[in-house]
């Protein structure tokens, strides 16, 4: 391979990686703001799902209304695992398990009644949510280091008790905190539907919320930390395909093991020895997951 | 991680969560423009294989004439088949809820199950020189193997390092499809001629499980998924190692104190649960595809939560297995009588697991140790 050659090729990887990385570094800032805030979000990856269904069936004539879209069911699903889990006092995984399997089967439901023949839309340029990545991470960080709301979010998440003592209730923290990634993590959808694939695809979020679940563990909360980790997720999901586009074959003791069905495996196999080396140094917020009496 | 885990409830309450899940499917058909009433006509026949009108001539039938009932045995069949998997995953869920643990990984298991018992499976193949006595439980026990092993990694990784297993056994399910649709794309591709599918060949004749009724996929499966709930009702009332693992549920710390090795009775427990899953690809295997191939899974994993958070464990599992099984089966058949989208089942599927997980009265965390200690007589003497 000459020089020329491996140059774009790291540039191509570079930019896959990005691209890949975008709905990852969205959906982690969501799970940052909720778990911080004391609250396990395993429904971002119905949230995603939901936001890219939302773009893709509203976007179809004007982009606008399908990001509005976007905003409001990926807001009203946010809303809705926070009251689940406040109000109702309901298991944060069982509520969001609950909420990803009725986004699955409510978008199933709906793209076989509605867009049987497909969906075609317009779209966003991609290059929108990669700056919308690249800002949010320091955005999220101000907006929890150096704002009042986020001295708050971090107090009901840390020690609600205490901070109900200081005339801090933890509810409307949270309800906000989840209710954004909500938000967050529909646009990491809308990323998928709206400036990838210009479609929506049923099941095409693909584990992409739990991987970011997974970056805010390795980067220990910190906004900065989960990008790092999404980026570094985002780069196993983009070799995959940098390698078929390459060519690039290795055979040995009769595994083909660039076949593009190992190769996908890779940011799955990355995402467990992430989380084998991180896990027992980090510490999670302290109220995470637990509830008041 | 997460606040305790409300698994069965009163029967009011599980009645009404499924009354909740159908009332919202309903609004949904009647939304979307299908007839709601027609739909579940549909569901509940393709569901129990109960109806009235003309007899099929397979039917059996209760009374004469006008008011008579038949009963169709395939429809029912192909409920209970359905049922076979979700009760033997949804013990598998049951089982690491009781330890507290969150098993989304059954999908993973159940692959890895299957992709043991079909190799045992190849014992004699294609004719099946084996004896059948002995070739169907050695499959059946590979197939446990096969489970035990892909869910004690998530038990290891969760006993040694703290990961939590909601995402390790998620990430497990990812590996094992991808790693499935490879080898039976590659090393285990069926090498007949001609033969393009992602599947092995068959396993040989002497591991198939025989229908019980001509056509459908109900074989002594089920007996095999009743057999194991009732052995894990008998773990639970009788054996130490379940209340090794209701104390390690109860609370980690407090059952170190008490002389429990939770990281062993974590990574025992995760083991048994993928066993469970296993045995239920293993069965899939035997009853119904006869080879190993990505699509034995198909989404009884997630659906066994569902299982698992509305039947609680004592029995309340197997009529839970039952009543998605009949769900799942009965939408199958309303979709091809009435267009309605069988996904219909998994909207259902949702609304149950939220409703059934809403707890507006909750016991202080003494209240709640006390009553399940209460029911648990060998606890007497022990301080706990």
């Amino acid at each position: 391979m000459n020089p020329s050659n491996s140059s774009s090729w790291v540039a191509a990887l570079l930019m896959a990686t990005l691209s890949n990385a975008t709905p990852l570094i969205l959906a982690a800032m969501g799970g940052v703001l909720s778990e911080r805030a004391g609250v396990v979000n395993i429904a971002l990856e119905g949230l995603i799902l939901a936001g890219a269904f939302a773009g893709a069936a509203f976007g179809q004539q004007s982009s606008t209304t399908g990001m509005i879209a976007v905003l409001i069911v990926g807001a009203a699903l946010g809303f809705l695992h926070a009251f689940l889990t406040q109000k109702a006092k309901m298991n944060h995984v069982v509520s969001g398990l609950g909420i990803t399997l009725l986004v699955i089967g409510a978008t199933r439901y709906l793209n076989l009644k509605f867009f049987a023949t497909g969906l075609n839309i317009p779209g966003i340029d991609k290059q929108v949510f990669l700056i919308l990545a690249c800002i949010m991470p320091f955005a999220v960080l101000f907006l929890l280091n150096r704002t009042t709301f986020g001295l708050r979010l971090r107090a009901v998440g840390e020690n609600p008790e205490s901070a109900r003592m200081t005339g801090i209730s933890s509810a409307l923290p949270r309800y906000a905190a989840v209710t954004l990634s909500g938000i967050l993590a529909a646009l990491a959808g809308a990323y998928l539907s709206m400036g990838d694939a210009r479609t929506f695809s049923t099941g095409m979020s693909s584990g992409k919320g739990y991987v970011a679940l997974a970056a805010v563990i390795f980067g220990r909360w910190n906004p900065l930390g989960a990008t790092l980790g999404a980026l570094f997720f985002g780069f196993f999901f983009s070799l995959q395909s940098q390698m078929q586009i390459f060519g690039w074959k290795l055979n040995f003791l009769g595994v083909e093991w660039t076949s593009p069905i190992l190769l996908d495996t890779l940011p799955y196999v990355m995402t467990l020895i992430a989380l084998l080396s991180t896990v027992g140094r980090a510490t999670p917020p302290a109220a995470l997951g637990k509830e008041e009496d | 991680m997460t606040g305790k885990v409300t698994m069965g409830g009163s029967l009011g309450k599980s009645l009404l969560s499924i009354l909740a899940g159908l009332l919202v499917a309903g609004i949904i058909m009647q939304v979307s423009g299908y007839n709601p009433w027609q739909a579940f006509s549909a569901l509940w026949q393709g569901a129990t294989g109960l109806h009235t009108g003309t007899a099929a001539p397979n039917d059996l039938s209760l009374g004469a004439g006008k008011f008579a009932i038949h009963l169709n045995r395939y429809n029912l069949a192909q409920s209970l088949s359905k049922m076979t998997p979700l009760l033997l995953c949804g013990l598998s869920v049951g089982l690491g809820l009781r330890a507290g643990l969150f098993n989304i990984g059954a999908q993973g298991q159940m692959l890895a199950g299957a992709l043991a018992g079909g190799c045992v499976g190849f014992i004699g193949a294609p004719n099946g020189t084996f004896p059948m006595v002995l070739h169907i439980p050695l499959v059946l026990i590979a197939g446990a193997v096969g489970g035990a092993i892909w869910g004690a990694i998530p038990g290891i990784m969760k006993a040694a390092r703290g990961v939590h297993e909601v995402i390790s056994t998620i990430m497990l399910n990812f590996i094992a499809i991808n790693l499935a649709t490879y080898l039976v794309t590659h090393n285990l591709k069926d090498p007949t001629p001609g033969k393009m599918a992602a599947q092995t060949a068959p396993i040989a004749k002497s591991a198939w499980l025989a229908p019980l009724v001509p056509g459908a996929n109900l074989t002594a499966g089920l007996a095999v998924a009743l057999i194991a709930a009732i052995a894990i009702t008998f773990l639970f009332r009788r054996a130490a190692l379940g209340y090794e693992i209701r104390a390690v549920g109860l609370g980690a710390d407090a059952a170190r104190t008490n002389g429990i090795a939770v990281e062993k009775t974590v990574i025992r427990t995760m083991a048994m649960a993928g066993a469970l899953a296993g045995i239920a690809g293993a069965i899939e295997v035997m009853a119904i595809h006869h080879r190993f191939m990505p699509s034995v899974s198909a989404n009884y994993g997630f659906d066994a939560i569902a299982v698992a958070l509305l039947g609680g464990l004592n029995g309340g599992i197997t009529l839970a297995a039952f009543f998605f099984g009949a769900l799942a089966s009965g939408a199958n058949f309303m979709q091809l009588q009435t267009q309605v989208p069988e996904s219909i089942a998994g909207i259902v599927q949702a609304i149950v697991i939220l409703f059934i997980g809403i707890r507006t009265f909750k016991p202080k965390q003494s209240v709640l140790v006390a009553a399940l200690l209460d029911d648990e007589r060998r606890l007497d003497d022990e301080p706990f």
